[in-house]
Formats: C-alpha cells, structure tokens, sequence
C-alpha cells in the first residue's frame, strides 16, 4: 500500500491477486504483485508460460478486474472508477495490442485504425485522416488502407493492431507479445516502431514477450513466476539468465 | 455514429445468407400484414359503401309511430319540417335523403318473395346511383310511380323481366291488407346480404301502399363529407331535436328492424325518433369484421412470436460469434451503450429493409388482386355486399405495419445486444465461438 509513490508512476501495482474460478475450482492467476512503471519507461514483463503476464497486463489495461489489491493506472485507483470511467481510461490513456490482433473484420485497414479517433471525438475528418495515414506509412501499411483485414497477412495485421493502439497517442501503450505470431524481421519492425515512439514522444511501453531478442530492447524486465514477482533485472541480465537456460 | 452505420450495414452484407433468411422473414410478415390489414379494412369499406347507400347513411333520423302500442311502424311523420332544421344543425352535411322503410310480399305470377323495402326519390339519390349496377331497364324508371327496381337474384325468383309486373302486398298502419302493382324498370346486379332482402320503389308508391300521408318518410337519411363527424353528429341531433320537441329515443346499436320487438313491447303511442349511425344499422352483420379482425390479430401475434423468436436466436448466434469483436471494441474504449447501439443499429437496419421490401411485395399483391377484380364466393359476398374482392391500400396502415414490425425487431434485438455489451471485455475477448 504505498500510493504516494506513484507521483510520477503511470502504473503502480501494490499486493494484487487474481484468482480465476473455473467451475468449482479456483485458479490463483496472480498472488500478490507488486510492481511500479514510470512514465517513458520501456517494460519487458517475462516468464513462463503461465506464470501470468496476460493476467496483469489486463489488468493495467483495464480490461479485467483484480479479485485483490490496488491497480493505479495514471494516478487513479482503477477500482474506484465506473464502468464508464473505466472506459475512458482505454480509450484515451491506454493503447492495447493483444495478442490475436484482434480487428473489426468489416471495416477495412483505414477504418480500424481510425476508430479510436472516432470514439474519442476529438479530431475532426481530415485530422482524423492525416494521423492515421502517418502512422500507416510508419508501420508500413500506407498502400494497405483500402483493404479489408482478412486480406492481410498476420504481420500485417498486427502492424494495423499497432497502429491503431497508437494512433490516439496514449500514455501507455500494452502489448500482449506482440511478436508472438510473426516471423523474426516483422517482429523486429514492430519493436522498433515502438522503441522509435518511446524515444520520440516518451510513451510507457509495457509489453509481455518469451522472445530474449525481443527482450532485449527493454529498460528493464520485470520477470513472474508462479503468479508472483520474481525480480526486475536489466535487459542484459536478462538475456543472460535466458542463454543460462534460467527461465 | 456514421461508423456504426457502417459496420452494422457490412455486418449484414458479410453475413448475406442469415440477411436474407432473417430479412425474408421479416418481409413475409410485413407483406402478411398488409394484406391482412388490407382485406380487413377493404372488407369494411365495401359493406360500408354498400351498406351506407342501399339501407342507411352516416346517420339516420328515423324513428316508429304507433297508433297502438303494440303496433309499431317505422316511419317519421312531418319529416319536411325536421329535415329542415337537420339542414341548419349540421353543416357537416353533404346531402341528406328521404327513404321510405317497409316490409311486403312481392308476387309474380309465378312465386313470391318477402323482402324489406325502400321508397325512394331517385333524382335526389346520388349514392345510389354509383352503387347499384344496373343490369337491364334504367334507374330513372323510378321516376315514374308503380315501378320498382329488383335485384338479379330476386328477379330470377320470381321469373320476371324488366317491363313485366308485380305485385306489391302489404298491411298498413291500421291494419288492412293493401296491394300495388309495379312494373319492373331496372333489375340490379346482387349486393349481398343486403339486397337479398331489399327492392326500391319510389316513394309515392310505397306511401300509397302503406296509405300514408306525403310528408311520412321511413328514416332521413344524412351523409355527411366526413364520416369521422358521425358521434358528433348523431349527438347533436339528439340534443338539437329533444330542444325541438321531439322524443327520441335511447340509442339502440342494432337495425331498425331488429327493434320491432322491443318497440312494441313498450306502452307508449305516437311519435319517437330514433337516431342511428350506419354501424348500428349493419350490425347485424359486422360481426363477421370482427371475427375478421380477431383472426388476424391471433395470425398476427403467433406469427410474431415465432418470427420473434426466430429473430432473437439468429441474432444471438450473430451477436456470439461477434463477441471477440465486442470485447476488443470495449477494450479500445467503446462504450457499452455503443455496443448497444451497434446492434440495434443492426437490427434496425434489417427491420427496415425487411418491412420495405415485404410491404412493397404486400402492395403490389394488393394492387393486383384489386386489377384483378377476383370474384369471391357467394357466401362471402354476402357478407362484404360485394360481389368482388377489395383490398383497401392506405399509406398510413402500412407505414404503420412497417413501424410496428421494425420496432419489434429492433425491440428483439435489444436482449442478446444488451447481454454482449455487458461483458467485461477480456471475457469478450476470449470468448470461443
Ligand atoms: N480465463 C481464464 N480462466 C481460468 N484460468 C485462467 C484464465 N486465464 C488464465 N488462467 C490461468 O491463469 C494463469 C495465468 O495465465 P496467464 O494467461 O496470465 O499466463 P501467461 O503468463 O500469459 O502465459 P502465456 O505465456 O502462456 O501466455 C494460468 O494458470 C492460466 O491457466
Ligand atoms: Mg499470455
């Protein structure tokens, strides 16, 4: 319980649990967490499989809630907040890339990307336009805007999930292994895209990954096991630990 | 909200085969309705226009003398003088007409036949005229007194010809048998129950069979250029009339004739008016409307219910394998109120174009049918006073049909949307299906 550290925190995480209840038997996700981000930082969150990186990256984003403890995503106790306020977290502090990208089959690339603009009806049309086109020539897509998702490839539409996770300029930005599904060049496109905007805008990157080159990029790794919060090591270390064979 | 527009449209287009089934559906009921609706209320039209020329008008002032009690006659005596002060009460007039009302024998050489009568002034019967299809001889015969106008069917009866002549037979007030001879001039193409049991004399030779005075009239009856006046109307004229000295009586909803029974009942002699509206005087037969009506509305219903349920299992399968997408628009930030509002979108958007395309398919089937002129069974033209089948086509029913059908579609929708958007979105995300 330690709030006041959370001053210049975009995610601070004290004592949380979650538990899963498959029929009669509860799954402990998460046994008691705790973990500080600061704004600008570049996270890596590894660990087996298992272990449960998505559990709290859902939880930081919003999308679930803890069965215990206190989830602070900028500055406000997630659990205080309505349903509708929560909402509003998403959409405009919070980016997601989930895993399974994840993108409204009907609309096409453009649409996908520009629908968090629209939800947050800040832009109008031809802002709306410009920002969405700059972030699909950075993410490679600029000649792909008319096309419909399922005419994509995987990396492809992975860069349209990034893209549009970006495009309301969040705070911060959660990304489920992002590289899970593509090969190693895509991969190492999409890191570098997200390394290039922590630099240049100072966006918080928390992103979950198996991948040690992939891991490498980060400020820091924060590694789980069984639940709980093993360490915070450097990039290096970890990389280290993974060639050591210690997972 | 223009992006919700769309995705609910491509959602439809995507899923083309369930857009069809769910679309056609709606549709079929839409078109069912409308016909239904449409048959309903062309029936009522066609015994009404029949019903409001041949035996009555918007409203009547008619009314029963009696010299003793148990004998009643249904006439209205100095009806001049009240026909006058109706002309000055109700603007809402359009014409107003007097009939004589009687009940005789009509003898041919042959057979005979028991049928109400009416005496008519032809020249100042402009309804009638466009009603009654003339099959042979002229409706102006009836200018001429000791003539009468017969029904084909009565006609056949009793084997006679236009030109030939019959035998007029009746009691009068007082009691005594008294007979006329008429001449055939036109004979009439059947309308039903009612001119089953109906012939027109005019009025001269119906008040001379009857021995009764000139200004003794059966019933006044009153069109109006408005039949929505008609409560306004007869409630004016009893007040207006009552003010003036006469007695009228209770309203009865049922046909002058239906009342003999209790008329004669009653101890009282002399005059009394009697003021009806044409539903009372076919009421008699608007029962078979309401049998209509009823099972429509019970088709209608199981129909809905069905479709409804239908509606509501499709769109939940939709909204099911939907709900990966649902999880990932609330977790970018969509409220669930737009989640909502997707969906009915959805359902709007089939619902309108369902009830489109099954109220066109309706009106068109309606319009033809009507072109057609099909010819309905004897039992059921005698029943619509009609002889052909009509459909009445107003916009407003089927934009209403159309309305009703959409909003309960969209009313369908609302349970399997709301449920979806209530999910907390990484359980949306991950759901299989
Ligand atoms: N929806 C769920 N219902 C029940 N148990 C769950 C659910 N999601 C996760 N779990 C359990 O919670 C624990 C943590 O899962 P989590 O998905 O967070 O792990 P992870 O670290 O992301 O694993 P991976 O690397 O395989 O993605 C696991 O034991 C898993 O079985
Ligand atoms: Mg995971």
């Amino acid at each position: 319980m330690n709030p006041t550290a959370s001053q210049s925190s975009i995610v601070s995480i004290t004592n949380v649990t979650k538990d899963y209840t498959l029929g009669k038997v509860v799954v402990p996700a998460l046994r008691g967490v705790d973990l500080e981000v600061h704004a600008g930082e570049f996270i890596s969150i590894a660990g087996p499989s298992g272990s449960g990186k998505t559990t709290l990256l859902n939880l930081i984003g919003c999308v679930d809630t803890a069965t215990g403890g206190v989830v602070r995503v900028a500055g406000q106790d997630t659990k205080q907040l309505t349903e509708r306020q929560l909402t509003n977290l998403r959409l405009n502090t919070i980016g997601f890339i989930f895993q399974s990208f994840n993108l409204v089959q009907v609309l096409s690339v453009f649409q996908n990307v520009e629908f968090p603009l629209l939800l947050q009806r800040k832009l109008d049309k031809a802002q709306r336009r410009e920002r969405v086109m700059q972030l699909l020539e950075q993410v490679g897509l600029a000649n792909h805007a008319k096309h419909r998702p399922n005419e994509l490839s995987g990396g492809q539409r992975q860069r349209v999930a990034v893209a549009r996770a970006l495009v309301t300029r969040p705070q911060l930005v959660l990304a489920d292994e992002p590289t899970a599904n593509l090969d190693s060049v895509t991969g190492q496109n999409i890191i570098d895209l997200m390394k290039e905007l922590n630099q240049k805008e100072g966006t918080t990157f928390i992103f979950s990954t198996h991948d040690a080159k992939v891991m490498s990029h980060a400020n820091a790794v924060v590694r789980l096991a069984d639940g709980k919060f093993l360490d915070r090591i450097s990039a290096a270390e970890a990389s280290r630990a993974m060639a050591a064979g210690d997972h | 909200m223009l992006q919700l527009f769309l995705i609910a449209f491509r959602n439809l287009g995507t899923h083309r085969r369930r857009t069809l089934l769910l679309g056609g559906a709606i549709a079929s009921v839409t078109a069912l309705l409308v016909i239904l609706m449409g048959l309903s209320t062309g029936m009522k039209e066609s015994m009404l226009r029949s019903a409001t020329t041949l035996s009555t008008g918007h409203v009547n002032v008619a009314g029963f003398y009696k010299v003793t009690a148990g004998q009643a006659a249904p006439v209205v005596t100095g009806y001049p003088a009240i026909l006058e002060q109706i002309r000055k009460d109700v603007p809402e007039l359009d014409f107003a007409v007097q009939r004589g009302r009687g009940w005789l024998k009509v003898v041919s050489e042959t057979s005979s036949i028991q049928v109400g009568v009416g005496g008519i002034d032809i020249q100042s019967e402009p309804g009638l005229r466009q009603v009654l299809q003339i099959r042979a001889g002229a409706l102006d015969g009836l200018a001429e007194p000791g003539t009468v106008l017969l029904f084909e069917k009565q006609a056949k009866k009793l084997n006679v010809q236009v030109g030939e002549s019959v035998t007029l037979a009746a009691q009068t007030l007082r009691g005594a048998s008294n007979t006329v001879d008429a001449r055939v001039v036109a004979i009439a193409a059947d309308m039903g129950m009612l001119s089953d049991f109906g012939i027109f004399v005019p009025s001269e030779t119906l008040r001379s069979l009857y021995q009764f005075k000139s200004d003794t009239a059966g019933a006044l009856l009153l069109y109006l250029k408005d039949i929505q006046h008609v409560p306004v109307v007869q409630a004016r004229l009893r007040q207006t009339l009552t003010d003036a000295g006469h007695t009228v009586m209770d309203h009865d909803p049922r046909a002058f004739f239906m009342k003999f029974e209790t008329v004669n009942r009653e101890a009282w002699t002399g005059q009394r008016l009697d003021i009806t509206n044409w539903e009372d005087e076919i009421s008699f037969i608007t029962w078979t409307l309401t049998a209509l009506n009823s099972l429509t509305g019970v088709l209608i219903f199981v129909l809905m219910v069905i479709i409804g349920v239908g509606i509501m299992n499709t769109l939940w399968i939709a909204i099911r394998e939907r709900t990966r997408e649902i999880g990932t628009l609330r977790a970018i930030g969509m409220q669930r109120t737009r989640v909502l509002l997707m969906f009915v979108f959805e359902a709007l958007l089939l619902g309108l174009l369902g009830t489109l395309a099954g109220a066109s398919a309706g009106l068109v089937l309606c319009l033809a049918v009507n072109a057609m002129a099909v010819h309905v069974p004897e039992v059921v033209a005698v029943f619509i006073m009609s002889d052909t089948l009509n459909l009445a086509v107003h916009p407003s029913s089927i934009v209403g049909a159309m309305a009703f059908i959409t909003a309960c579609t969209t009313a369908i929708s609302l349970i399997p949307s709301f449920l979806a958007a209530r999910l907390k979105p990484v359980t949306a995300m991950h759901h299989i299906g």
